[in-house]
């Protein structure tokens, strides 16, 4: 076979190989997504998804979904842009938590033993199908941007809340009153973590009195429209091939 | 077709190959914690750990073993370190091979970030509970905010027994007892479980037709609008709105589980009981210190005044958690740490009591291959070089101890 020559010959090798090139980048994509993706939440939201001892009411809802509503706007728009598919954040979330449950397993528990109900991750799959739903319905960016991106702000806490809920239960301790998830972070020894480090309540945010979850929700929610603007031009940007035609 | 399914194969397998070859680089254990590592002068002039004792040093799992001492926080304080006004008692172990089941500094229970002062000493005390088998090294530590962990005297501990048998069971205030070690892991799986394949299910719907190549081709060829068809967007809604009602029922549900909950807690304690555990009736001023690089050698020359009711003798120098002894004074019977121990590296000129009252200038010189051993011997490239120290003096009848603190510069003898 000549490099002239189609490596196909009929319309059924035809749609077989169109086949194993979506399973092929299918596997590339979840995996180099996985790898970017996973970096850029470690380094940004880093110490509040790992420890439940930091997954407070107020900067872990804040933080994690802005942080987190990057690599899933840059991947929405090539997807949706190049294909019209609808699943470019759902694709970066479970490569995210693939990628961060092998973390957790294997070096948090497997490695140094620190039990998985203290160092798990957290779910944003609801987040992502809301995001990806909300551009397929609408086909608009501005609408997903205001929509999706305030769901993506706003389900982040209450989805997670049926895992952390129990950890934090009031525990009494030699005369201090901690949450399951203090006494995790006291019981099991990170040195190079001390307390102080913690940002845990941390701000002015005190007249809602002890609703602080959802205003720290609703102001997630502001800033997630206006960095899906963001990284939505970042996947623009970057998702294309004008550089292979200068070369 | 088959050239390029074999060519894909043999690119896959070959990645694979490299990717085991790459993650199955030899990964040595760590049997220590860089201690060695930190700058001289954060080991001499920021705490000074004294009166350790380890209750144990072999326990099986599920066993405690305490750790007790007192910290002197340095009053000459390095400008570099920020100043320890929050600061948190830690442990240096790897990992949660114990856990930490308390911390005391005085009586007061330390969980949370603590205010230190400069100059008070503090007692302290930590109660480990053996929970992984192995051996290991366990140090004294605090954390100071700004100026990093202050590394204490570590010391070597088995702990046998299967990690099977851990347990670590607490009772909430809402009455529910339950093992740490496993609480609510269950519910975490599940839901994570859940929303994976709820996410799967999502990705699946649009994978099931050609995803790539073909709606490129007809993007191209402007017919986009007929690649989400109207029951994609009934689907879509299906899935949005499923996914809407899962998320209320879930957290509705654990709400009701869980109907007493509290945020987690934070915050300093401030007021922390300082230990009478300090000074004496011996006051000392030095006037020379010189580090002799080639002998390994640091000599003080220190005016001592004896204000207690009896003569005293020079027991023990201790420097950046290296304790010197002079063998005719002072033993050590704590079982202190070997390569932290010289038992017999200290020399005292006149090596005579000082009597009641008076004042006398007494050459002392802390000598042994510890300095190299434990790289205090870096003192010397500190930007500050300055030394600081404790000397211990003993009553020749009742054995009583006072102590005193000196500090001063640090000229280096290179000859």
């Amino acid at each position: 076979m000549s490099a002239t020559q189609s490596a196909v010959v009929s319309h059924a090798e035809a749609v077989k190989a169109s086949r194993t090139i979506d399973y092929v980048l299918l596997f590339v994509i979840f995996f180099v997504v996985l790898g970017g993706y996973h970096v850029h939440a470690m380094l940004t939201m880093g110490d509040w998804d790992f420890w439940a001892d930091w997954k407070d009411r107020r900067l872990w809802v804040t933080v994690t979904p802005i942080v987190l509503i990057t690599f899933p706007a840059a991947v929405q728009f090539w997807a949706w842009e190049n294909f019209r598919i609808a699943w470019g954040a759902t694709v970066c979330i479970l490569g995210l938590l693939f990628g961060e449950w092998v973390n957790r397993y294997v070096n948090f528990w497997g490695w140094t033993y620190f039990p998985v109900n203290f160092v798990f991750p957290a779910s944003e799959v609801s987040m992502a199908i809301c995001l990806d739903a909300v551009l397929a319905l609408t086909g608009s960016y501005i609408a997903t941007s205001i929509f999706g991106a305030t769901l993506w702000g706003l389900l982040f806490y209450p989805t997670n809340w049926p895992m952390i809920a129990g950890l934090h239960l009031p525990v009494e301790y030699n005369g201090v009153l901690m949450s399951v998830a203090d006494l995790q972070g006291y019981h099991y020894v990170r040195t190079g973590t001390p307390e102080y480090i913690r940002m845990v309540e941390k701000g002015t945010l005190r007249t809602f009195g002890k609703d602080v979850a959802p205003v720290s929700a609703f102001f997630s929610a502001f800033v997630c429209i206006l960095i899906y603007f963001w990284w939505h031009f970042m996947g623009r940007w970057f998702s294309t091939i004008k550089f292979i035609h200068q070369l | 077709m088959n050239i390029i399914k074999k060519s894909m194969a043999k690119m896959s397998f070959f990645g694979l190959l490299l990717t085991l070859a790459v993650s199955s680089f030899y990964a040595p254990t760590a049997s220590a914690h860089g201690e060695k590592s930190q700058a001289a002068f954060m080991r001499m002039r920021t705490v000074m750990w004294y009166d350790l004792a380890w209750s144990t040093d072999e326990l099986n799992v599920n066993e405690t073993m305490d750790i007790t001492g007192t910290m002197y926080v340095f009053h000459d304080w390095p400008e570099s370190v920020n100043l320890p006004t929050t600061s948190f008692l830690n442990i240096g172990i790897p990992g949660p091979v114990f856990i930490r089941q308390e911390s005391y500094i005085g009586d007061k229970i330390v969980p949370r970030s603590v205010e230190l002062h400069l100059g008070n000493s503090y007692d302290f005390k930590v109660v480990l509970k053996a929970r992984r088998p192995g051996e290991w090294h366990i140090h004294t530590m605090i954390n100071v905010d700004g100026g990093g962990p202050v590394i204490g005297p570590g010391k070597w501990a088995t702990i046998n027994g299967s990690m099977d048998d851990f347990t670590n069971e607490i009772t909430a205030l809402t009455g529910q007892t339950f093992d740490l070690e496993t609480w609510t892991l269950d519910t975490i799986y599940a839901w994570h479980t859940i929303w994976y394949i709820v996410g799967i299910a999502w990705m699946a719907w649009w994978c099931r037709r050609p995803i790539f190549v073909p709606r490129m081709h007809m993007i191209k060829a402007g017919r986009a609008s007929e690649l989400v068809t109207p029951t994609d967007k009934k689907v879509t809604l299906a899935f949005l709105i499923g996914t809407l009602a899962l998320v209320l029922v879930s957290y509705n549900s654990a709400n009701s589980k869980f109907p007493v909950t509290i945020p987690l807690q934070a915050g300093k304690f401030r007021s922390i009981p300082v230990s009478d555990n300090t000074t004496g009736d011996v006051h000392t001023t030095m006037t020379e210190a010189t580090y002799r690089v080639p002998g390994r050698a640091m000599r003080m020359v220190v005016s001592v005044h004896n204000g207690a009711d009896e003569a005293v003798r020079l027991g023990e120098f201790m420097g950046g958690s290296i304790r010197f002894l002079n063998p005719d004074v002072a033993v050590d019977e704590a079982e202190y740490p070997e390569n932290l121990l010289a038992p017999e590296g200290l020399s005292v000129s006149p090596d005579t009591a000082i009597a009641p009252g008076e004042t006398a200038e007494i050459e002392v010189i802390a000598g042994d291959a510890a300095w190299e051993i434990e790289r205090m011997s870096d003192i010397i490239y500190d930007p500050d070089s300055r030394m600081a120290g404790m000397l211990f003096f003993y009553e020749e009848t009742s054995g009583d101890r006072h102590m005193a603190i000196i500090n001063g510069p640090l000229i280096p003898v290179f000859m």
